[in-house]
């Protein structure tokens, strides 16, 4: 029974993606100078768990950069190696390539080839400069074999390779390798009909130690099916004996527990019957000596995280994904925990355990018959446990359909409240109380599905540390990045999209915002540039903020690169509306175009996305003390606070965030321009008049405009008055697209259903007002 | 040469394999469409006029929480007395995708036609455009038009569409 993998691969993807994230976030959280162990460790884990996933999966380029990712942080976990600022940038980089290959490998973008190549050789260069460096007697590691000695030394070395680097150029490559290091004795080798698959065995003499071609074997290797040892030294020859396994850089101890099952296409396949397994499990055994002493295992057993050992078990996919996503492989181990805990007899105790009738466990469990994983097993298991219980993986769609489901109920529950107020007093009061009851329930179901969608803001915010670090650096400015509000939830969809114009206005404030060092002190700054990010909910807004505290905005400048460029500009106009000209298309105050900025495209698509989510921007500036970009965005997508306007027989829906104010004309109000458009003077301004009887071609309910009812709204920065019949009441409305079964309307962003069962539709103010701006432009 | 026999026999099979239709007149004429289409027929209450649309589209209803757009086709092809009576059915296609609702005078049957009974229509070159017509066919002396409504209904003509391609 083969296991169809390609279903778990989303979870994978998933899961990679958060781990990618959660290790660039230590990373930058990193100091560098008195690194956290426990930081450390988490990076490791990270990195190490992508690297098991990608393994079981096949993603082999995945899990071949993650090894030698985690190579070096292993060895600086370790503290063999201290912690330098430009590996933090390799690991950064390297975090970056997994990621486009995490995405190539789900069919968007390509993987830059020669980068990834490129990164791996720093990785290890890094790993072997430190080598160097490095300590040579590690006080603390009581393992001789890994100072490295001048003398010759002779290493056998065993391994089994996987079939991939078999047929490929793997054992190959290795056998390059190791013959630059020294000379290389093929000792025993596979039948070439079997194309290199099978038990090979090597000796190595050479003055190098073992941790020079370790990972490599450990590469080619399957599962850590291989071993070396270093037989015999010229100058002391008997205590290599020991030492083997643990020392080395590259071998990942978690696995050196189960390497022996060298194919582990077995379990895959015959997963879970246990009994299958173990015949399968015995054969392998053969090449290894008894050797395999206990505290081999414990060692590693300290040091590992717990779950590396089983990790890459490819069993792991069977569980169900809640499971695997949390616990890895371990899950298993929890209900067994008897099977590995008889310490006394390592060698013999495998045939003995496996005859139980043990389960999948059985296959692992042999192995490690030191008490410790016992209790990591249980800690696992819990963790597991808890896992579980506190979150799931639900798709969006699922998500959003719940959403529309309760969106329905509530368009019902209006319905029947509304019949039932028709019913006025013959309404049973039963029924007036149920329904009042229904009204509440209602109300926060539909806030409990709406609270699925939010996420903390969080999600964008984390980014912006590496992009200000990236930056700063490249422009060579100091920056600190101060965030705060994260926890501020958020739509999903809205998340997802804010990130983008966010990025840009963080870049726009850091290259111009922010001076260079030397301009600061001048200035009487520090010399160190802050940029302070935001999030806080205002009304029925989330506000996020991104100021500066840089040289602000040159009115002058912009106003004469506006007059450069032709824009209508005079200089009594206010500050808000001069600074409103940076989100022009093509608009850059920037002497220089640089890589980061300064093209003029950017702030006005920024605009252009953030009003595409109904929300907007505004900027303060004040010369020489800092620019604040302030966005406002609605807090979700799917519901809309509206004012509900009443035109002939129709009723439209007015978003409320657009509304100023409204008021009933008066004779004499409105004047006429060239006797085409209409304006109205509204305290102190002249406003257009938009007739939305006229616009869409409805027969008025009122002949004059005093009948009805002027209303004035501010679609970003255009202000006009909207001439309606009557004003009928403010909803929150769940918005529905027109487009799905329909087009485009001019002048309509989508429709919502009323109380009554009606369609009403929602007003696209922006595209009402550029239409009132183009009237007044025609006329006059 | 088998395989030439194969294919035969499999076009005389499906010209045998009958498709319901369902058939609804415009003024005098029947139409038939492919039932498959047809989501379900309802009665035509007012639906929320669409600002600037052609006559034809006479706006959208509330479908169970979704948007539909109503055409009548009456107008939109010149049959029939155009009044709005509790008697007004409005049939809800699904078509590419989309959920369109067509008034049509009213609703007379489903009748089982075999490809064989579908007869092409006469060319009528410029006078009456064929192109979203199947063919005739004749079923108790009623002569129904039968009518590729999926294609009628995503076409330019219609404007229900953005980018009206097909």
């Amino acid at each position: 029974m083969a296991i169809d993998m390609s279903q778990f691969y989303q979870v994978f993807f998933d899961e990679s993606a958060e781990h990618l994230a959660a290790m660039e976030g230590l990373l930058l959280d990193l100091d560098i100078e008195n690194p956290d162990p426990e930081q450390l460790n988490a990076i490791f884990r990270a990195a190490h768990s992508i690297k098991g996933s990608a393994g079981t999966f096949g993603f082999t380029d995945l899990a071949e950069t993650t090894h030698i990712l985690e190579n070096l942080l292993d060895r600086i976990r370790k503290q063999e190696l201290g912690l330098r600022a430009e590996m933090v940038d390799a690991f950064l980089e390297s975090g970056d390539l997994l990621r486009d290959m995490l995405e190539a490998h789900q069919g968007r973008g390509e993987v830059d080839g020669a980068a990834v190549e490129a990164i791996c050789a720093r990785l290890r260069q890094l790993s072997t400069d430190a080598q160097i460096a490095a300590p040579a007697a590690e006080g603390n590691t009581p393992l001789p074999a890994v100072a490295p000695k001048p003398e010759v030394r002779v290493f056998d070395i065993q391994f089994v390779p996987t079939e991939v680097s078999a047929k490929g150029e793997g054992v190959k490559n290795l056998l390059a390798e190791l013959r630059s290091l020294g000379e290389l004795e093929i000792l025993s080798q596979p039948d070439e009909g079997v194309h290199n698959v099978g038990y090979w065995q090597l000796r190595l003499r050479g003055d190098c130690g073992q941790e020079a071609f370790a990972d490599q074997i450990d590469f080619v290797a399957d599962n850590g099916a291989w071993r070396v040892l270093e037989s015999r030294q010229i100058s002391e020859s008997e205590d290599g004996a020991f030492g083997f396994f643990d020392d080395s850089p590259g071998a990942p101890e978690e696995d050196a527990a189960y390497g022996f099952f060298a194919p582990l296409d077995a379990p895959v396949e015959q997963n879970p019957p246990a009994a299958n397994t173990q015949d399968d499990g015995y054969g392998f055994f053969e090449p290894l000596p008894v050797a395999e002493s206990s505290n081999d295992v414990a060692v590693s057993a300290e040091e590992g995280d717990g779950y590396g050992f089983f990790e890459p078990l490819p069993a792991t996919p069977s569980e169900p994904p809640v499971v695997a996503e949390e616990g890895d492989g371990f899950g298993f181990f929890a209900p067994l925990p008897e099977v590995v805990s008889s310490p006394s007899s390592p060698a013999d105790a495998p045939v003995e355990q496996i005859v139980e009738p043990a389960a999948p466990v059985a296959v692992v469990a042999p192995e490690k018959p030191v008490a410790e994983p016992r209790a990591r097993a249980a800690k696992a298991a819990s963790a597991s446990g808890a896992g579980g219980d506190s979150s799931i993986r639900v798709s969006v769609e699922k998500v959003d359909q719940l959403i529309n489901l309760v969106g329905e109920l509530v368009i019902t529950q209006a319905m029947l409240l509304q019949t039932a107020a028709q019913m006025q007093e013959n309404a049973p009061d039963r029924l007036v109380n149920g329904l009042a009851q229904l009204e509440r329930n209602t109300r926060d179901l539909q806030e409990s599905v709406m609270s699925i969608r939010m996420l903390p803001i969080s999600f964008v915010f984390s980014r912006f540390p590496r992009v200000v670090r990236d930056l700063s650096g490249k422009l060579g400015k100091q920056v600190e990045l101060k965030t705060s509000g994260e926890t501020t939830e958020l739509d999903k969809g809205l998340i997802e999209r804010i990130a983008d114009p966010l990025t840009h206005l963080i870049r726009n404030s850091l290259d111009h915002g922010i001076e260079l060092p030397e301009k600061r002190i001048a200035a009487g700054k520090s010399p160190v540039g802050t940029i302070t990010l935001k999030a806080y909910h205002q009304g029925g807004n989330i506000v996020i903020e991104v100021g500066d505290d840089g040289g602000g905005l040159p009115r002058n400048k912009i106003l004469a690169k506006a007059r450069e460029r032709g824009l209508q500009v005079s200089d009594q106009m206010t500050d808000q509306e001069v600074f409103n000209l940076i989100f022009e298309a093509g608009f850059s105050t920037a002497e220089q175009v640089t890589d980061v900025s300064g093209r003029g495209v950017g702030m006005d698509v920024v605009r252009r996305n953030i009003q595409s989510m109904g929300g907007r921007v505004e900027i303060d500036s004040m010369l020489g003390v800092g620019t604040r970009m302030t966005v406002r965005l609605p807090l979700t997508l799917a519901i809309l606070d509206g004012m509900s306007i009443a035109v002939g027989d129709q009723t439209y829906i007015l978003p409320l965030s657009y509304v100023i104010e409204s008021f009933q004309p008066q004779t004499g109000d409105i004047k006429t321009l060239s006797n085409q458009a209409r304006v109205i003077q509204v305290r102190g301004e002249y406003l257009p008049v938009v007739a939305l009887h006229e616009v869409f071609n409805i027969k008025p309910r009122a002949g004059d405009f005093t009948q009805g009812i002027m209303v004035v709204i501010d679609a970003d920065g255009i202000k006009a008055a909207l001439y309606v019949d009557a004003l009928v009441g403010q909803h929150q409305v769940v918005i529905k697209s027109l487009e799905a079964n329909y087009r485009r309307v001019q002048g309509i962003s989508g429709a919502t259903i009323m109380g009554d069962g009606h369609v009403a539709l929602i007003l696209d103010v922006s595209a009402i007002a550029g239409m009132a701006k183009s009237n007044v432009q025609k006329a006059g | 040469m088998e395989a030439m026999t194969q294919s035969g026999n499999a076009a005389g099979e499906e010209d045998l394999v009958a498709s319901e239709y369902l058939t609804f007149t415009l003024g005098g004429e029947e139409y038939a469409i492919d039932i498959l289409k047809v989501q379900e027929i309802r009665g035509y209450e007012p639906p929320t006029l669409i600002a600037n649309a052609p006559a034809f589209i006479k706006g959208v209803i509330n479908l169970r929480g979704t948007i539909v757009p109503i055409v009548d086709l009456r107008i939109k092809f010149n049959l029939g007395k155009i009044e709005y009576t509790p008697f007004t059915v409005v049939i809800i296609l699904n078509v590419a995708g989309r959920v369109i609702g067509a008034v049509v005078d009213s609703v007379s049957d489903v009748i089982s036609l075999t490809r064989a009974q579908i007869r092409p229509a006469p060319d009528f070159s410029a006078t009456f455009d064929t192109k979203y017509i199947l063919g005739l066919a004749t079923v108790d002396s009623r002569m129904m038009i039968v009518t590729d409504i999926e294609r009628l209904m995503t076409s330019a003509d219609m404007e229900l569409i953005d980018s009206a391609a097909a």
